[in-house]
């Protein structure tokens, strides 16, 4: 493993079409850190997951994994960097033709020659992991929207990633589940130096999870560190985030009494 | 990507000590698998694994070694660990041992998939029946009440099935026209009977031909669409979504499509029985040089009113199946992505058969018992 960050993301600007989504972003995940990507609805937070993660090449600016930056690699350095590091959907993404365990055993198949029953056992152990030992053999369709999400997690950690991405890991979980979960990250955390970003917008899970977190708004970085510090921010976006008030009611358009009652 | 496994083995009378060093990663797995298995212990021995030398170990490092003290144990053996690394326990403590939950799904023998499919095809059957009940019930609403229509995709649903197949429906039968045309004229000019060419091609095509051909085209093109989208939308729980809100998938998806076939297959089959003929005419009076208007003459002579009447009530039945089987198909879905597509397949497939079926019992009713 080389020395520096486990991802670093410098200016990055992104856009769909004529919409500029990211205005300049950056973005540094130290190995061993649990890093939260915090902020409202349509701020930013997937553009920059997709881009970080290669999915969307960004219009301006660098992003480099775990050192390297992907869009000067070729096809093979490119596959072999992405065995590297894992990513949880926030729908799972998991193939619905194959059973559980064969989503996780896809990419040791894929990617290592171990033979058959080491990646069985190794399927176990992720599933264990997840709690979900008795889903080996059950088809994505069959399982609730919870364990599609644990699942999707173990198929992430199939190939021990030295950087993880989850997308709301734990939206739609149990409060129970949704703790679990995180203290499965916070274990992966310590005991193999796992760099983790995650994408949440629930508030027990980022105070339970966060090193430090990073908060967006649109397009751009408003809060970078610790998690205290960013709380404690003077900032009305940030404020209202934490005391969970409804930004909408500060500078959302006028009610239809108030835009009524002003004749205008 | 293979790396030689750093290890030791040391023997001290029945027992066997494995000392391991360096990284446990997958690339040592399959060596160590092979050092793992040439020293399992036997019925009643012990091998000790010492990992203090261990650096590094992964996933796949932690379940070769789950692996060998399960065979030990099934073996009457044992595995025992001996001192180990601060990074060996850590990633030991880590994983959990997760057993199987039972054996793996057996796939069913001959007999009971043969009962399995009896079975889901008498609820298939009960399906599609119930299918055709409500929908009958529902477009019988629609022609009492048209107001209840959803008049706007109605007419995107006759646009798709009938606009856009314009094209391909006239050059097919006009092709499949000319080819007939062909055909007959090689062997009826050996009788001196060129000008039965007309009879022919005109009879074939509107009973037979242009009614069979746009069928099957419309059942490619549109029956295929209609199955896949109802499928995508009921394994997305956007049926679901429609129910919840109160608005009865019926109503909202089987009435447009099924009252969109009924209205454009018979106009599709009108322009396929007229491009078919066309082939047949250019052949006449090309290739066997019968003059335009006696050609003409000789082909509209040939036929009764009948004849193209009876293609088009094929053809509206043609239009109810094509519908029925796509929405079918797709209201039965469950599961994923690979299943809409197998589901697509399968509604052509019966279509298609449906067609052909349908058409053979219609040429029995129309030549012998009416």
């Amino acid at each position: 493993m080389a020395d520096g960050p486990a991802l670093e993301v410098r200016g990055v600007v992104a856009a769909y079409g004529d919409r500029t989504i990211l205005k300049g972003v950056d973005l540094t995940v130290q190995k061993g850190e649990v890093r939260v990507i915090l902020g409202g609805s349509g701020c930013g937070k997937s553009t920059l997951l997709k881009c970080c993660i290669g999915l969307k090449e960004p219009a301006a600016g660098t992003v480099k994994l775990l050192g390297d930056d992907m869009t000067v690699m070729g096809a093979k350095e490119r596959t072999a960097l992405l065995t590297r590091i894992g990513v949880t959907f926030q729908y799972g993404a998991l193939l619905g033709s194959l059973p559980i365990g064969e989503n996780v055993a896809l990419p040791l198949r894929e990617h290592t020659d171990l033979p058959n029953d080491v990646i069985r056992e190794v399927v176990r152990l992720k599933l264990a992991a997840v709690e979900l030992n008795h889903a080996e053999y059950l088809l994505p369709s069959e399982l609730s929207g919870g364990m599609r999400k644990r699942a999707a997690l173990a198929r992430a950690m199939a190939l021990d990633p030295e950087l993880l991405f989850c997308d709301e890991p734990s939206a739609g979980l149990d409060p129970l589940t949704s703790a679990e979960l995180d203290d499965l990250l916070l274990r992966l955390r310590d005991r193999f130096g796992m760099a983790i970003v995650v994408v949440t917008h629930e508030l027990h899970s980022i105070e339970r999870i966060s090193d430090r977190a990073i908060m967006l708004s649109q397009g751009l970085v408003i809060a970078d560190g610790p998690l205290d510090e960013v709380r404690a921010m003077e900032h009305p976006e940030i404020k209202a985030f934490f005391e969970r008030r409804a930004a909408g009611e500060m500078r959302g358009p006028q009610s239809a009494l108030e835009a009524m009652r002003s004749g205008a | 990507m293979a790396r030689p496994l750093d290890h030791e083995i040391a023997r001290e009378g029945v027992g066997v000590t494995l000392r391991l060093r360096g990284e446990l990663r997958r690339d040592v797995v399959n060596e160590l698998k092979r050092v793992l298995a040439a020293e399992m212990p036997r019925a009643g021995a012990t091998l000790t694994l010492e990992l203090s030398g261990v650096t590094q170990i992964d996933s796949a490092g932690v379940a070769t070694l789950v692996q060998a003290w399960r065979a030990a144990k099934s073996k009457g053996g044992s595995l025992a660990l001996g001192p180990m690394s601060d990074a060996a326990e850590r990633a030991l403590a880590m994983f959990r041992v997760g057993e199987p939950p039972g054996d793996a799904p057996r796939p069913p023998n001959v007999l009971e998939a043969a009962g399995a499919s009896m079975f889901a095809g008498r609820d298939a059957g009960w399906e599609f029946l119930q299918l055709c009940a409500d929908t009958t019930f529902a477009v019988a609403a629609v022609l009492v009440k048209p107001a209840k229509l959803r008049w706007h995709h109605f007419i995107e649903q006759c646009i798709d099935i009938g606009s856009r197949a314009l094209g391909i429906v006239g050059l097919i039968t006009f092709l499949v026209g000319l080819t007939v045309a062909f055909q007959s004229a090689y062997q009826l000019q050996q009788f001196g009977a060129a000008i039965y060419v007309a009879n022919l091609t005109g009879v074939s095509m509107v009973r037979e031909m242009g009614p069979l051909m746009c069928a099957i085209l419309v059942a490619g093109r549109s029956g295929s669409s209609i199955a896949a989208e109802v499928a995508t939308m009921q394994v997305s729980e956007e049926i679901d979504g429609l129910r919840v809100m109160g608005l009865d998938p019926i109503d909202y998806l089987a009435v447009p499509r099924f009252l969109a076939m009924t209205l454009m297959v018979p106009l599709l089959t009108a322009l396929a029985d007229l491009l078919g003929m066309l082939g047949g005419f250019l052949v006449g009076i090309f290739y066997l040089d019968i003059a335009w208007n006696a050609f003409l003459n000789q082909m509209i002579s040939s036929m009764v009113p009948w004849d193209f009447v009876s293609g088009l009530v094929k053809s509206v039945a043609f239009g109810w199946g094509i519908a029925l089987i796509g929405l079918h198909y797709g209201f039965r879905v469950s599961g994923g992505a690979s299943e809409v597509g197998r589901t697509t397949t399968a509604s052509v497939v019966a279509s298609i058969f449906y067609i052909i079926v349908a058409d053979c019992l219609f040429s029995v009713l129309f030549y012998v018992v009416l």
